[in-house]
């Protein structure tokens, strides 16, 4: 393994663990609640008081309504994206820390246990799949380091930090995989942004 | 010896002797053969024992066990959910102080969490308080126990892989148990235990006396030991041979083995209770089948309980019968106090509790069949049966019981709404539910009785997938972003396909309307056949072969050009191993049961990591997903919304095939992906289609789970332009038939329209689609 590998890892993982620092739950997804659309401005419905009432078929619910309930949707409803990845929510930056404890005690594989659960709760942030990465060049399964960062960088969008932070693991990754092309592209990749 | 050779030179002299000692001869040979048997067989049965428990090596059967919840501020479970978690995990609503209960007052929980040894570690126990509002964990802590912002609680188990005589046992160590469980076992079953040599003489001539006394048998005088040798080595037939056996076996066991171990031994083996035709042996597991808590957890008088049935475990069943059960247990209690082992004050106020026992045994046998069948599939590949069924592996799953019965419920409900008479008795419905990004199977159903464990067409079921293939076919197109994008005009135009020996082929749209030109991603959300075949046969199907390999097809694919109407047959956990690498940008996402294999010990053997492998440029891969978008919002999977709320984004794809034989739907949210299908099992024409079959299926699945939209991040490479489809140029947001479009950068319209219709230069800036 190459050592700039593990020293770029190194501070990736700094920048990482910072950023996560400063980001609350959630991210910028839509989050909706089962069954309702107007749900999330009242704090708890009164049938979730009642288990019996959860077993009524709330499936079919809307089809029984008049049709007035129905929100003016359609019209608006356009196709769904967004330009940036979910950030970190407090319970995943905490498994993350405690997977750089591992990795700082060589256990990969130990890190790689609870960046899964990480992944789990965030699996949409680049973050999460970079430091999966970085464990598995720690591991020195570079094959999966190098997939995990393609992963991250693509959930990375227009946050220009997190992709030069991607392209230059990816280099590195790269590099030490013998790919000499592919690093300098990624490198370039790194430099131009 | 010097005896009897003297008697034989007698006995070879005089005859009234001879006749004597001729009796003396018979009775002393047959002493000696009789020696000479018994030694033998006392060889035989010290064989018999030393090799039995010599091995000591209990079958324990293997625990299959569902992921287990994780808690903390943010994630996403309905209260409801919660509580039906915790009851499933062997949780008590109680004061949630005492471990194993909860307490709940409208979404504000307080657990008292068990503990558990995961594979990677402790999760100690802890107290937590959280609430859960709009289907959210808020305001969670810790309120005893090491802090932590996330907590796992125990996982549920799902199920269990047993040996062959069915015998269930959670293994428990001596200096595990809690003290009070052997004493008073002693106290109750064999006082003498560490005095005697396996009998004791005593303890029977007092039994008999009792019994004769009474006239009926109320005392048994086995020692622990020779129940024991009763459980482990006889058949249950009352016999003075196997009396005898018993007391013989006894003896050779205690002499050979020290006391500790015999009773250690005893706690595992005997026989407390039935489930079903599982067996319930040895305490470890009578406590977690009688009050869904481990042994090192139970009350006086719920040990006290467990020591009473070992008298008559289904005359003293605390289910069945609870008051015999109860004034045995209280009995037990107040010999207990006798014998000094609690005082009398414990005694009085265990007597006044009540049995405590769980409602029903805390997980019943093969609840979610169809998903310990793949389960078992997948460990197929690693372990052999035997070892399975003896070693007590502790194997973890993916399974999520919300989503499960989400799922179990879904397809209960729909499927007879969806047709009637005949057809609604023979149609059946197989659900497949992964997390999105990870490939965890969260949910399996085989069939339209879930419980029952027959054929399992969420993996045994291969049928044509009819148009589910055509986001395949589009994604070659669009991966050519010099020759395709979303709004290229393709033709919906009939045409006649002519084979090498002659045959014609003559595909058609589903309507058999024909629509002229079509932009691109209008034919792929309304699933217009006939531009489907024309895009595939231009891409040439060797490379619609290929997207398809790259994202997990492994059977063989038809070259034939029906292959791009979808006459290739999978079964609906492919489809969902294909649909992974579309929910994902292109990152292909092998579809995992297990997430990690222990011994009984906990050492790990297996781990099933999470892998993922681009197969397929994500900025291609987007523009698919877009149409697959517009398939939910106005295209032919857009009833999905009678039962969904509009503001959660949803992808996905009808699929029908000829007479409605196959039903299929697969989609995606930010969170799940399902793929869904509805047909007969004898492969006969029904009425659905796509959207009036397995949809209706997909989407009351998806209405009972709280989740995040579907919204893509734009990977690099990819912009946003509001273009007008039918001119082929930019146009401005307010213009009429504009549309925003993703493209790969660079294939955007050059020209530019305005909305009064003049065409103008094309301003290049980048950031116009996305700023506006």
């Amino acid at each position: 393994m190459n050592k700039t590998t593990i020293t770029r890892a190194g501070c990736l993982a700094m920048a990482l663990g910072l950023a996560g620092c400063a980001s609350g739950p959630g991210g910028g997804s839509i989050y909706v609640p089962m069954g309702g659309d107007d749900r999330s401005s009242a704090p708890e419905p009164p049938r979730s008081a009642e288990p019996q009432e959860e077993s009524e078929p709330r499936v079919w619910r809307k089809s029984e309504q008049p049709e007035v309930s129905e929100p003016e949707a359609p019209a608006t409803r356009s196709p769904s994206y967004r330009e940036s990845g979910d950030e970190l929510p407090a319970a995943a930056v905490s498994l993350i820390r405690d997977a750089d404890q591992r990795l700082a005690q060589g256990d990969s594989a130990g890190a790689i246990a609870r960046l899964e659960r990480a992944q789990r709760i965030a699996p949409r942030s680049s973050e999460v799949y970079f430091k999966l990465a970085e464990a598995y060049v720690s591991g020195d399964n570079l094959g999966a380091a190098e997939q995990f960062t393609l992963k991250g960088l693509s959930l990375a969008g227009n946050d220009s930090r997190m992709q030069r932070s991607g392209w230059l693991l990816l280099a590195d990754i790269r590099r030490a995989r013998g790919n000499v092309a592919g690093a300098d592209q990624a490198e370039a990749r790194a430099g131009a942004l | 010896m010097t005896k009897s050779r003297s008697s034989r030179k007698k006995s070879s002299k005089s005859s009234p002797v001879r006749k004597r000692s001729g009796l003396w001869r018979f009775l002393f040979r047959a002493g000696a053969l009789g020696l000479v048997l018994l030694a033998g067989w006392m060889v035989y049965l010290d064989a018999v024992v030393t090799s039995r428990f010599e091995g000591r090596r209990f079958e324990v059967p293997s625990r299959v066990y569902a992921r287990p919840l994780e808690l903390y501020d943010g994630a996403s479970v309905s209260a409801s959910g919660l509580a039906r978690e915790l009851e499933l995990a062997g949780y008590r609503a109680g004061d949630g102080v005492r471990a194993g209960t909860y307490q709940r007052n409208g979404g504000r929980f307080v657990i008292s969490a068990r503990g558990f040894r995961f594979p990677d570690g402790e999760e100690p126990r802890r107290r937590l308080s959280l609430v859960v509002s709009g289907d959210r964990v808020q305001s969670f802590s810790v309120v005893a126990g090491p802090d932590s912002p996330i907590v796992r609680l125990e996982p549920a188990q799902i199920g269990g892989i047993y040996p062959s005589h069915r015998e269930d046992r959670v293994l428990v160590r001596l200096d595990e148990v809690p003290e009070l469980l052997p004493l008073g076992l002693m106290a109750i079953e064999d006082r003498q235990f560490y005095e005697h040599y396996g009998v004791a003489p005593l303890s029977i001539a007092r039994a008999m006396l009792a019994n004769i006394k009474a006239g009926q048998i109320v005392q048994g005088g086995s020692t622990l030991t020779q129940q024991l040798v009763k459980n482990f080595f006889l058949t249950r037939d009352q016999t003075l041979l196997r009396k005898g056996n018993e007391a013989l076996m006894s003896v050779l066991l205690e002499w050979h083995y020290e006391k500790d171990d015999i009773l250690e031994t005893y706690l595992n083996e005997v026989y407390l209770g039935q489930a079903g035709n599982r067996s319930i042996n040895g305490f470890g597991l009578a406590s977690q089948f009688f009050f869904g808590e481990p042994l090192k957890d139970l009350d006086v008088h719920q040990i006290a309980l467990l020591i009473g049935m070992v008298k008559g475990p289904s005359y003293y069943n605390p289910r069945r019968h609870p008051e015999r059960a109860k004034a045995r247990r209280d009995l037990v209690l107040s010999e207990m106090a006798e014998a000094g082992l609690i005082s009398a004050d414990d005694a009085a106020r265990a007597i006044r509790q009540p049995l405590n026992v769980s409602a029903r045994p805390s997980y019943t046998d093969n609840r979610y069949p169809a998903y310990i069948d793949l389960v078992r599939r997948h460990l197929g590949r690693d372990y052999r049966e035997e070892d399975l069924q003896s070693e007590g592996l502790r194997i973890f799953t993916t399974l999520d019981p919300a989503v499960q019965d989400a799922s179990e419920k879904a397809v209960r409900d729909t499927l007879p709404r969806l047709a009637r008479g005949e057809t609604r008795e023979a149609l059946e419905a197989a659900l497949v539910v992964t997390a999105k990004d990870t490939g965890e199977v969260l949910a399996l159903v085989g069939g339209k009785d879930p419980e029952f464990a027959g054929f399992n067409r969420a993996v045994d079921a291969r049928r044509p997938i009819g148009s589910l293939i055509k986001p395949f076919t589009y994604l070659a197109a669009l991966e050519q972003a010099d020759r395709y994008t979303l709004i290229t005009p393709v033709q919906d135009r009939a045409f006649t396909l002519e084979f090498d020996d002659g045959r014609l082929w003559q595909p058609k749209n589903f309507d058999g309307e024909e629509r002229g030109e079509v932009p691109l991603h209008l034919a792929l959300s309304r699933s217009y056949n006939l531009p489907a075949v024309r895009v595939g046969l231009d891409v040439g199907i060797p490379r619609v072969q290929e997207v398809l390999r790259a994202f997990g097809v492994t059977t063989p694919i038809s070259d034939y050009p029906s292959l791009l109407l979808g006459s290739m047959s999978l079964t609906p956990a492919e489809v969902a191993q294909l649909y992974q690498g579309l929910a994902t940008s292109g990152f292909n996402t092998p579809l995992r049961t297990i997430r990690e294999v222990t011994d009984a010990r906990n050492e790990p053997l297996s781990r099933y990591s999470l892998k993922v492998d681009r197969v397929a440029d994500p900025a291609a891969v987007h523009l698919v997903q877009y149409a697959m978008q517009e398939t939910m919002q106005e295209g032919t999977g857009r009833s999905a919304y009678l039962t969904l709320p509009d503001r959660l984004t949803l992808a996905g794809k009808t699929g029908t095939t000829d007479q409605g034989r196959d039903s299929w739907f697969a989609g995606f949210s930010g969170d799940y992906l399902a793929v869904a299908w509805v047909g007969r099992d004898d492969n006969g024409p029904t009425v659905l289609t796509g959207a009036s079959g397995a949809l209706p299926v997909w989407s009351a699945m998806m209405a009972q789970l709280p989740q995040h939209g579907f919204s893509p991040v734009m990977p690099d490479g990819v912009q946003y332009h509001w273009v007008n489809a039918r001119e082929q140029a930019l146009t401005g947001e307010r213009c009429e038939d504009a549309r925003l479009v993703p493209f790969i950068a660079g294939s955007e319209p050059q020209q530019r329209l305005d909305c009064d219709g003049q065409f103008g230069r094309q301003i290049r800036s980048w950031f116009e689609g996305l700023f506006r």
